[in-house]
């Protein structure tokens, strides 16, 4: 099996059009004057410049996939039927993690405990949506090594707490692609911490298909 | 004549073709999927033996050894651990299949993982992997390296510091661009090319990810910069699935066509990768391999790069501010975090001086009894990630510039090599290994020159000692010496001599450090700006100073106007249209009425002016509590309106809010005066479940709650059950609001409201959370709403439909 790969420093564009969208923005509906426009832009620079992101990555096989398990070779097992329809053609997976940090947490809980919450929302959004392209980034990654395989990952990626995988299931993810070393703790309720962290699931399947 | 200045001569004569794909040929030769390549072909030795000899009857003159994944860190995925014997045997099967009939490139490829600042693997460490590589191809004798399908340009680094540290052999580097022209870790072309040929490739270029297409784009921006032949290997177009098969949109003849093109951008190798066949290289061959092929228009390039950006120092740039802020002289704060380890706030003057306007950041880390070279490559590696700029690495120890060029992911300008004996010595064969610029001091061991005709001399003989090391007049920038005018009257004017002849008779780039032409004079900042101005005029090329002064920064974008150096003023017009346009922000359109005006504040957001806007409005007459209910009110609840239409988003409800909140805690102290205590309208507590962290929709709610009159009890986050059945018993509130983002979490809403009402608490519940639903909400008892505006209102229903007396047990 393959080591966990970590990824110090992702690097990314911002996501803006998922921020506005995330924060209500409906395009030819939402007026937003230039000064507030402005202002938001500077916040958004300004999450951009407290997110340092990190992730990792594995990929491993799929030992078996019965009714809704998912079964994985050290005895770790996913249990949902939605992604054991997802994984049906799939014999590997890649697990997936990513955090924005804690510099943009503490910024924010400073601002929305009153100091600006305007600002506090914007950089929520933005961490938020930050950290969740940096999942596609990571996707891009293993697809790069896998087209010289002629495979490549499914489009959809699963988290843990959607559809019907139990947000527990973040306890398997979080040992298997040992978090703790890009800075992640994890809850006795699954929640990680930093806030602004996050772990997903797809699977690999031949190029084109 | 060596192999290398074989492969140079021809590469004088015309274009060289590559080969084409190995990996999709291997799996039309039968290679099972899930199979280590590399030991597939030594134990099908025909199967490759065959694609290469197909390639080199297709025309290619440069064959690539099966050895893309052979490095010990891939190789150990599948257990193998002879990479030396493994790399060699691959170079023999090329050889046995090739003969001397084409030449024969060592395949590098990634270990699969990023290199340090950007990922787990240490640069030494890839260095060694790559070492061990390279040793068993050279053993099998390769006549040329290629490190290709590069996404993370320190690991191209890595891998070519790697051969360079043991052979001369010509070096190929090709970096993979998506259709967005970055590598995934967001490096461009030419910030590639300027690193990649300063650090010593023989040519550079891009393979895999695209079709020829985006490459004629990448070669194009490259080629004006371009001191090496450049290299293309484009994918057969994008893959799609025909059948059960996958296959790549270009046939030969299509594939071929883009040959021309790329000759024409500047190609000088070029060849095939995912999805081409020999016969894409054939057509590739009769369409380009009599194109013309172009030279490197340059011998060298004057310019710096960091992992994702590059400055190229030309006669039409402006002049260039070298922030100069990561300096712990003078700086106790800074001295004491980079002793302690810390580096927050070398972080924070990173990202002030590029939002200010710096073009590159000067890094000095030297601070009494510290680790330099720990701390500079701790430095180093927060900035390589931290920061676009590029960066000057500035120090007096020979060691610190050596350990930063080794691991900076760039090519950097060292600050500086002076014409000290020991200096030149050590310090000109290690930039010219990393291919850095440096800044030319010219003073030597014994003499610090007043005159800008003594300056002369010494910066002449230090050049002369540079180009024996290969460097040229493009690789350096000659520091004109600054001496303090409170000691030496005649010291700018011979700084200006000096920066004059380096800049229009030596033809060489200028700096200066400017902040010590003031030292001991009163308000300095006039002293440094102008003599900034004139300096500029007698042809500087960067200063380094502090780009967080105002004056300094808007002198300096004057005279770049009026040195032609901003075309058609663009860069000054834009900086002074956007000033204009922040100050037409806070200034009013048109003459309106006070009240008017804080109802816009409100309506707008307007946090910075609405308590003087309150004044405003009191002083002229409104009383406060005509100000509260007739105007801010109706203002707060027509921006909920807005935000219900979707006409306003998230921030500018909230926006409004605040300035709200505002306006309200300055005309409560007069509205006491006027009425007494106003009856509140209900008293709300609001907590975040137990086990949850997330807080802020609550506190959203919290601050809209507040605006309208409510007392709000703020309990936190993670707030046990119990702890809420506390608050109810000593406050008696009118309605509870709980808060949940998670499912784990969202069932202990259930638990406070069973807790509650087992002590007999009859009050409202009100619950929200990303995760809750309405169904989900009504299922445990409590009531739910949306967003903010929702919730103001379902509070004001809940407290009509509610008796406080119900609450009391």
């Amino acid at each position: 099996m393959a080591p966990v790969l970590f990824f110090e420093s992702i690097s990314i564009p911002v996501p803006r059009k998922n921020i506005y969208r995330r924060l209500g923005f409906v395009k030819g509906v939402t007026d937003i004057p230039a000064a507030q426009q402005e202002e938001i832009e500077r916040y958004i620079g300004h999450a951009s410049s407290l997110i340092h992101l990190k992730g990792a990555g594995l990929r491993m096989p799929i030992t078996e996939i019965k009714d809704a398990r998912i079964l994985l070779p050290d005895g770790a097992e996913f249990e949902s039927r939605q992604l054991a329809r997802l994984l049906a053609n799939c014999s590997e997976i890649v697990l997936m993690g990513a955090t924005a940090g804690r510099e943009i947490m503490d910024a924010i809980e400073k601002d929305a405990t009153g100091a600006n919450v305007t600002r506090a929302i914007v950089l929520d959004a933005a961490a938020s949506e930050i950290v969740d392209a940096s999942l596609d980034w990571i996707m891009d990654y293993f697809n790069q090594s896998l087209r010289r395989e002629n495979r490549k990952l499914l489009g959809k990626r699963y988290s843990a707490g959607y559809g019907d995988l139990f947000l527990e299931t973040q306890k398997a993810m979080y040992r298997l692609l040992q978090l703790d070393r890009i800075g992640i703790e994890i809850t006795e309720s699954s929640i990680l911490i930093p806030e602004k962290s996050v772990t997903a699931i797809t699977g690999i399947k031949a190029q084109g298909s | 004549m060596d192999k290398k200045q074989k492969i140079l001569n021809l590469l004088k004569r015309r274009i060289l073709i590559l080969d084409g794909a190995t990996g999709t040929e291997l799996q039309r030769q039968g290679m099972p999927s899930g199979v280590c390549p590399e030991v597939w072909c030594l134990e099908n030795p025909a199967a490759i033996e065959d694609i290469h000899r197909a390639y080199q009857k297709a025309g290619a003159d440069i064959i690539y050894t099966c050895a893309f994944g052979a490095n010990r860190l891939k190789l150990g995925q599948y257990g193998f651990t002879n990479v030396k014997e493994i790399n060699k045997q691959l170079v023999v099967l090329a050889r046995r299949a090739l003969g001397n009939r084409a030449l024969i490139a060592g395949d590098i490829s990634s270990t699969g993982h990023f290199v340090e600042p950007f990922g787990d693997l240490m640069f030494e460490e890839a260095v060694d992997i790559f070492k061990e590589q390279i040793r068993g191809l050279l053993a099998g004798g390769v006549d040329l390296f290629v490190i290709e399908t590069m996404m993370d340009i320190q690991e191209a680094r890595a891998a070519l510091i790697a051969v360079k540290e043991i052979t001369d052999h010509f070096t190929m580097v090709t970096m993979t661009y998506e259709t967005n022209g970055y590598t995934l870790s967001g490096t461009d072309p030419v910030t590639a090319l300027i690193t990649l040929q300063s650090l010593g490739a023989d040519a550079v270029g891009c393979n895999c990810s695209t079709g020829p297409e985006a490459m004629v784009k990448f070669i194009a921006a490259m080629k004006p910069h371009a001191t090496v032949p450049l290299v293309a290997k484009p994918n057969a177009g994008m893959p799609r699935l025909s059948g059960k098969t996958t296959v790549y949109d270009m046939d030969p003849r299509e594939f071929a066509s883009w040959g021309k093109k790329l000759a024409a951008a500047g190609v000088n190798l070029i060849g095939g990768c995912c999805g081409t066949t020999p016969a894409h290289i054939a057509a590739l061959k009769r369409a380009s391999g009599r194109a013309p092929a172009l030279a490197p228009v340059r011998k060298s390039i004057s310019a710096v790069s960091s992992a994702r950006a590059f400055k190229i120092f030309d006669e039409e740039s402006p002049l260039l501010i070298i922030g100069e802020r990561i300096n712990p002289t003078g700086k106790k704060a800074l001295q004491q975090e980079l002793l302690d380890g810390k580096l927050n706030i070398v972080r924070q003057m990173a990202r002030d001086q590029e939002a200010q306007g710096a073009a590159l950041l000067d890094v000095n880390v030297g601070v009494h009894k510290i680790d330099e070279l720990d701390t500079v490559k701790k430095v180093i590696r927060l900035l390589s990630t931290g920061t676009a700029l590029p960066l000057v690495i500035d120090s007096p120890n020979m060691e610190t510039i050596k350990a930063a060029l080794r691991i900076y992911p760039g090519r950097a300008l060292i600050n500086s090599i002076s014409g000290e004996k020991q200096k030149l010595k050590k310090l000109l064969p290690v930039a010219a290994k990393y291919g850095a610029m440096f800044i030319l001091l010219p003073v030597t061991d014994n003499e610090i020159p007043e005159t800008a005709a003594r300056r002369k001399g010494i910066i002449r003989d230090i050049f002369r000692a540079a180009r024996r090391f290969g460097f040229s007049k493009d690789d350096v920038v000659v520091d004109g010496l600054v001496m303090t005018v409170a000691a030496n009257p005649g010291a700018v004017i011979e700084t200006l001599k000096a920066i004059a002849w380096s800049a229009n008779s030596f033809k060489c780039r200028t700096v200066l450090g400017l902040s010590n032409v003031s030292f001991g004079m009163p308000e300095r900042k006039w002293m440094n700006t102008a003599f900034l101005a004139m300096t500029q005029a007698a042809g500087l090329t960067m200063a380094i100073a502090n780009p967080a002064d105002r004056e300094l920064m808007k002198v300096k974008m004057a005279g770049d106007v009026f040195l032609q150096k901003d075309r058609d003023a663009l860069s000054y017009i834009r900086h002074c249209s956007e000033h204009a346009k922040t100050d037409a922000a806070v200034a009013p359109a048109v003459k309106s009425s006070p009240d008017q005006d804080v109802s816009g504040a409100i309506l707008e957001g307007n946090r910075d002016n609405i308590i003087n806007l309150v004044d405003i409005a009191l002083a002229a007459g409104m009383s406060p509590s005509g100000l509260v209910d007739d105007i801010m009110i109706p203002a707060i609840n027509r921006a909920g309106e807005l935000f219900d239409q979707r006409k306003y988003f998230l921030p500018q409800l909230i926006a409004s809010a605040e300035a709200m909140k505002a306006a309200l805690a300055r005309v409560e102290p007069r509205l006491k005066r006027e009425e007494g205590d106003r009856p509140g309208k209900g008293v709300i507590i609001l907590a975040t479940v137990k086990g949850d962290i997330h807080d802020i929709g609550k506190n959203i709610i919290s601050l809209m709650l507040k605006n309208h009159g409510y007392t709000i009890i703020d309990l936190g986050k993670d707030v046990p059950a119990k702890a809420v059945i506390d608050s109810i018993r000593r406050s008696k509130p009118d309605v509870v609001g709980l808060s949940a983002l998670m499912t784990t979490t969202m069932v202990n809403m259930e638990e406070v409201i069973g807790l509650a009402r087992a002590g007999g608490y009859s009050c409202p519940f009100i619950a929200g959370g990303a995760v809750v639903t309405k169904a989900y909400a009504a299922s445990i008892g409590a009531a739910y709403a949306k967003d903010g505006v929702e919730a103001v209102r379902v509070v004001e229903q809940l407290i009509k439909s509610f008796s406080k007396g119900r609450i009391s047990k």
